[in-house]
């Protein structure tokens, strides 16, 4: 029996326009994912690398080209059909944490829930139980501002995963920390993915894209070179 | 997910601590103002709220002028032809009675004497008595419970006796609840119509004999149209009018709830007002809460920005924009509601000494109110919608692939709406502004200029006894502090008497009225009326019975002369006897401004002088008057000095007005205020956000006073487009108010130079210290923030 495939892009296109130039990010870019596979996506500045993962993460639309998601056709979705199927699947890790100041560790990790619906108590108790298995659990009254960057990096994964996504999409996950925070970091997306977890990240750091199943490297948004890791 | 939004809103407020003071702040002062408001408003439109108004009726006059006083004979003649009606009540209403009580003497400020009927009309509340008998009997008398109170402390007043005008002894037998301040016929007790019915008897004996202070009350039965009665008058008129009526006699039947709107009524006691006006305040209320919403959105879509990677993250995370919506809109409302409740406190606590100033007795018990309450609610919901919804939709549209990035150049459009709705708050402060302005020029016109006559420090006061005039006389001018006595039946501005005229020599068969007064020969000087031909009023032996007069130049101009000396000598027919006019003095103003000035006679009748004036110097003033009532008092020992300043009564007039006058001032200096707590808001924001411009500027070299004229510079190009919006709507809304009054001012470009001037200082005073206080940032630190 063929692997099941959680993600297949196929000519996928993608234009920025100003007034005066066009700029493509995706040039008929074709990529497969497998469900469970950790893949990392490298590149130089400008090669597509956010876009795509954008795309992936059903934050932004392709101008042109296929994308299926769990065998679904998911490129012309609209956006609150979009926001459906990304808050059931996908949990996003960010370079920069993307925590809202405004909220303690807890509720930071419990918003997920709130926006699928999770009852109280059942959300209490799986923020409680992410935190513990993420160490935070002592940190959880805090403010963001009052952690670390490894520590808010952490509560971020958290958020991600509190909903059990089948997906992780990490833009430069370690990219606002030190090696040993990073390290951390990485070995948490490994354990998620040794789970059962896709894990999909864009890095710049060839020693963290070594963690990967796979790295794909993009080049004025086209695919240049696949390289399986072993 | 409430609560989510709840502690997101509060731990945002706790955050941006100033811009949500500025908010509240505004919102709370609007709020309040809005209640203030629209309780006065609800004051004013609900005068004469008796149970049976809607049924009830005046009987009035309209014989070329429209008067509300009737003869006495109309209430008895109306019972007999129009039997269907269910009531028909007559009252003679009467200013400063004089009442003595266990030796203390007091002078009130108006009773009614009434007959049974009365009480069946006007539901008042009564504390002890029997309505329907109270007020049968001669010298019969009501109090009003302050009344009883003041008279007889916690004694039962009912049985009591009361000494009423020097005349009657009269027994209480009745106590009602004070009325209500909003009422057309307010006063402090009642007397039973048959007191004074037997002395009034020559009054009752025609329909033409029109005595100041008697109204006619008529209560129609249920269901049944007023026409039905209006339609059999002119028949009723013929039957009973002795003379021959004329077309021009009518009996207009004055639905009792418009009495208080009726300007066609107007006169030296009664002040109508124009419904417009409220309806002018009500806009002003409008546009207080519209400058607080306008605060509200530019100071939320300025800040969207920095909640811009929020909604991100939340979208990334499976928000939908309804549920941010519902966010932005719960935040909203926990300001706006913390407003209510700090503008509701507000209003409470300065609602009283407001209806002190505007002169209405509101209070804040009134806020408890189904209707007020139902009203507060109203105003809440409109106010969330109104300054949250935009702003919510603004900041729930971010895409989060932007939003993360900020990547929030599209931002330049909240900016254009900002400067729009900067723009609206200008062009309302300006009009405000225009409006307060010729308000004020109209107040002074009315009580200063152009009067024809000098009120400067003038007193006057009654006569109760005309034999002692010359004693009078003596005792005053032995005074060093007395510049000036005249007797009268009135100073020029009192107790309007009216006359016939006509002219049938000069071809004016017809006849005309003119207002009379009854002069010595020092009042032309001392009032300082203007002769423009012929001779002053002289002092006249009472054997003398020629008549002779001093017109005014209208008068003269209805009989067809123009030129004043042509009609020095002519005779004219003045009351049905023959007249000869002596002399010709300038038109003054003997009524309010609302009304166009009349024809008059000046004429000396020594007969009917019941009032003295007295000019005094301004120094010592106190000191003189206090001689003046020694003098008076010991004259007329029975009866209680009371003076009035000529120009205080002038000011009353305007009672209406000066309310109007007050509350313009108030409400749009709060309109201002709101308007510059956004406006600094919004500088102190935009300082904020070009703080690494700024210094890359100093860097390069800029001078502050450049830095501080960056700043200015956009705010003076808004102003000047608000000022095109302002100036014209100001002169329309104004110039439509004066047409109210037969005399007023014209518009000149002198106010709206005031307004621009104004809006340009208070924008300047508003962001000068943010504006400095950038320029004055050392660049290094603005830099390094970055």
């Amino acid at each position: 029996m063929q692997e099941a495939k959680m993600i297949k892009i196929t000519d996928l296109e993608k234009f920025y326009r100003t007034e005066e130039v066009e700029t493509i990010a995706l040039n008929k870019l074709s990529i497969e994912v497998k469900k469970g596979e950790f893949v990392a996506i490298m590149g130089p500045s400008g090669c597509g690398k956010s876009t795509l993962l954008n795309i992936l993460g059903m934050l932004d639309d392709p101008d042109d080209g296929s994308y299926m998601f769990n065998g679904v056709e998911v490129a012309h979705y609209t956006e609150r059909k979009r926001a459906d199927l990304r808050k059931h699947n996908i949990g996003f890790v960010f370079q920069s944490f993307n925590l809202i100041d405004e909220l303690t560790v807890f509720e930071n990790v419990e918003l997920p829930l709130i926006y699928t619906g999770v009852p109280s108590a059942e959300r209490v108790k799986r923020v409680e139980e992410v935190l513990d298995k993420m160490q935070i659990m002592h940190r959880r009254n805090h403010y963001p501002q009052q952690l670390s960057g490894g520590q808010q990096q952490r509560v971020a994964i958290a958020r991600a995963v509190v909903n059990k996504p089948k997906l992780i999409l990490a833009d430069e996950p370690t990219g606002n920390l030190d090696s040993s925070n990073g390290n951390d970091v990485m070995e948490l997306l490994t354990d998620l993915n040794e789970q059962g977890t896709t894990i999909i990240m864009v890095t710049h750091s060839e020693h963290d894209a070594r963690y990967s199943h796979r790295i794909i490297r993009l080049l004025d948004g086209q695919t240049v070179m696949e390289n399986i890791m072993i | 997910m409430i609560k989510n939004y709840i502690i997101i809103a509060f731990r945002n407020i706790r955050r941006n601590m100033s811009y949500a003071f500025l908010n509240v702040f505004g919102l709370t002062l609007g709020i309040a103002s809005c209640l203030v408001i629209f309780l006065i408003v609800r004051n004013e439109l609900t005068y004469d709220n008796f149970n049976k108004a809607n049924r009830t009726y005046r009987v009035t006059l309209n014989a070329i002028d429209f008067n509300s006083n009737v003869s006495m004979a109309i209430a008895p003649a109306m019972r007999t032809d129009f039997p269907e009606l269910e009531q028909v009540s007559q009252v003679y209403y009467r200013q400063n009675p004089l009442v003595k009580v266990n030796n203390n003497r007091f002078i009130e400020k108006q009773c009614v004497f009434a007959d049974e009927h009365f009480t069946e009309i006007f539901n008042y509340q009564w504390l002890a008595g029997d309505p329907k008998t109270a007020l049968n009997e001669p010298n019969n008398i009501v109090l009003t419970e302050s009344l009883a109170k003041k008279y007889f402390g916690d004694k039962n007043p009912v049985g009591q006796m009361i000494f009423l005008e020097n005349t009657f002894n009269s027994k209480v037998t009745g106590v009602i609840k004070n009325v209500p301040g909003n009422t057309s016929l307010p006063f402090q007790f009642l007397v039973s119509f048959e007191t004074i019915k037997s002395r009034m008897k020559d009054n009752m004996s025609n329909f033409w004999a029109i005595g100041g202070g008697f109204f006619t009350f008529i209560l129609i039965p249920q269901h049944y149209s007023i026409h039905r009665i209006e339609s059999r008058i002119p028949a009723f008129l013929h039957k009973n009018w002795e003379k021959d009526v004329g077309k021009d006699v009518h009996l207009p039947l004055q639905p009792l709830k418009d009495i208080h709107f009726d300007q066609r009524y107007i006169n030296n006691v009664i002040t109508p007002t124009s419904k417009d006006t409220y309806y002018a305040l009500l806009g002003v209320a409008l546009l207080i809460i519209i400058t607080a919403c306008i605060n509200f959105i530019n100071l939320a879509t300025a800040q969207a920005i920095k909640r811009a990677k929020e909604v991100g993250v939340r979208k990334v995370l499976g928000a939908q924009r309804s549920q941010l919506i519902k966010q932005f809109l719960g935040e909203t409302t926990v300001l706006v509601l913390m407003a209510l409740i700090l503008g509701v406190g507000i209003a409470a606590l300065f609602l009283s000494e407001a209806g002190n100033w505007l002169n209405i007795k509101i209070d804040a018990g009134q806020l408890a109110e189904p209707i007020v309450i139902g009203w507060i609610a109203c105003l809440t919901i409109l106010v969330i919608l109104i300054a949250g919804l935009y702003p919510a939709f603004v900041q729930s549209a971010f895409q989060p692939v932007d939003s993360l990035k900020n990547k929030t150049g599209h931002f330049a459009r909240g900016f254009t709406l900002r400067k729009g709705l900067v723009v609206a708050q200008f062009a309302i402060s300006q009009i405000l502004i225009v409006g307060t302005l010729v308000v004020a020029h109209q107040m002074d016109f009315f009580q200063n200029q152009d009067l024809g006559f000098n009120k400067e420090a003038i007193i006057s006061m009654g006569i109760p006894d005309m034999s002692k005039l010359e004693v009078l006389r003596q005792d005053f001018a032995n005074n060093p502090g007395v510049k000036g006595i005249s007797f009268s039946s009135g100073a020029p501005s009192y107790n309007n008497n009216f006359t016939s005229f006509s002219a049938p020599a000069f071809g004016v068969t017809k006849d005309d009225v003119t207002e009379v007064k009854f002069i010595d020969e020092n009042y032309i000087d001392m009032f300082g009326l203007k002769m423009l031909a012929g001779e002053k009023v002289t002092k006249k032996d009472v054997k003398d019975t020629s008549q002779t007069f001093v017109a005014n130049e209208t008068l003269i101009h209805k009989i067809g002369f123009m030129n004043p000396h042509d009609a020095v000598g002519k005779r004219i027919r003045l009351n049905g006897r023959s007249a000869t006019i002596i002399g010709v003095v300038q038109d003054f103003q003997s009524e309010s401004k609302h009304k166009k000035r009349r024809a008059c006679a000046l004429e000396y009748n020594a007969g009917v002088f019941f009032m003295a004036s007295v000019k005094i110097q301004p120094a010592g003033m106190v000191r003189t008057i206090d001689h003046i009532n020694k003098s008076w008092s010991s004259l007329f020992p029975n009866d209680l000095f009371k003076y009035e300043f000529l120009d205080e009564h002038i000011a009353s007039f305007y009672t209406q007005e000066q309310k109007v006058y007050t509350a313009f001032k108030l409400f749009s200096f709060i309109a201002i205020l709101i308007g510059c707590l956004g406006l600094y808001g919004l500088i102190s924001f935009t300082a904020s956000q070009r703080t690494k411009e700024i210094g890359i500027r100093k860097v390069l070299g800029a001078p502050i006073m450049s830095i501080i004229g960056l700043f200015s510079k956009e705010f003076i190009l808004l102003i000047s487009i608000a000022f095109f919006i302002a100036a014209p709507i100001g002169y329309y809304a104004m110039h439509n108010w004066l047409q109210n009054y037969a005399y007023h001012i014209n518009i000149g470009a002198g106010i709206f130079i005031i307004a621009i001037a104004a809006s340009v200082s208070i924008a300047a005073i508003t962001i000068s210290y943010q504006a400095i206080k950038a320029a004055l940032i050392n660049p290094v630190n603005s830099l390094r923030s970055e």
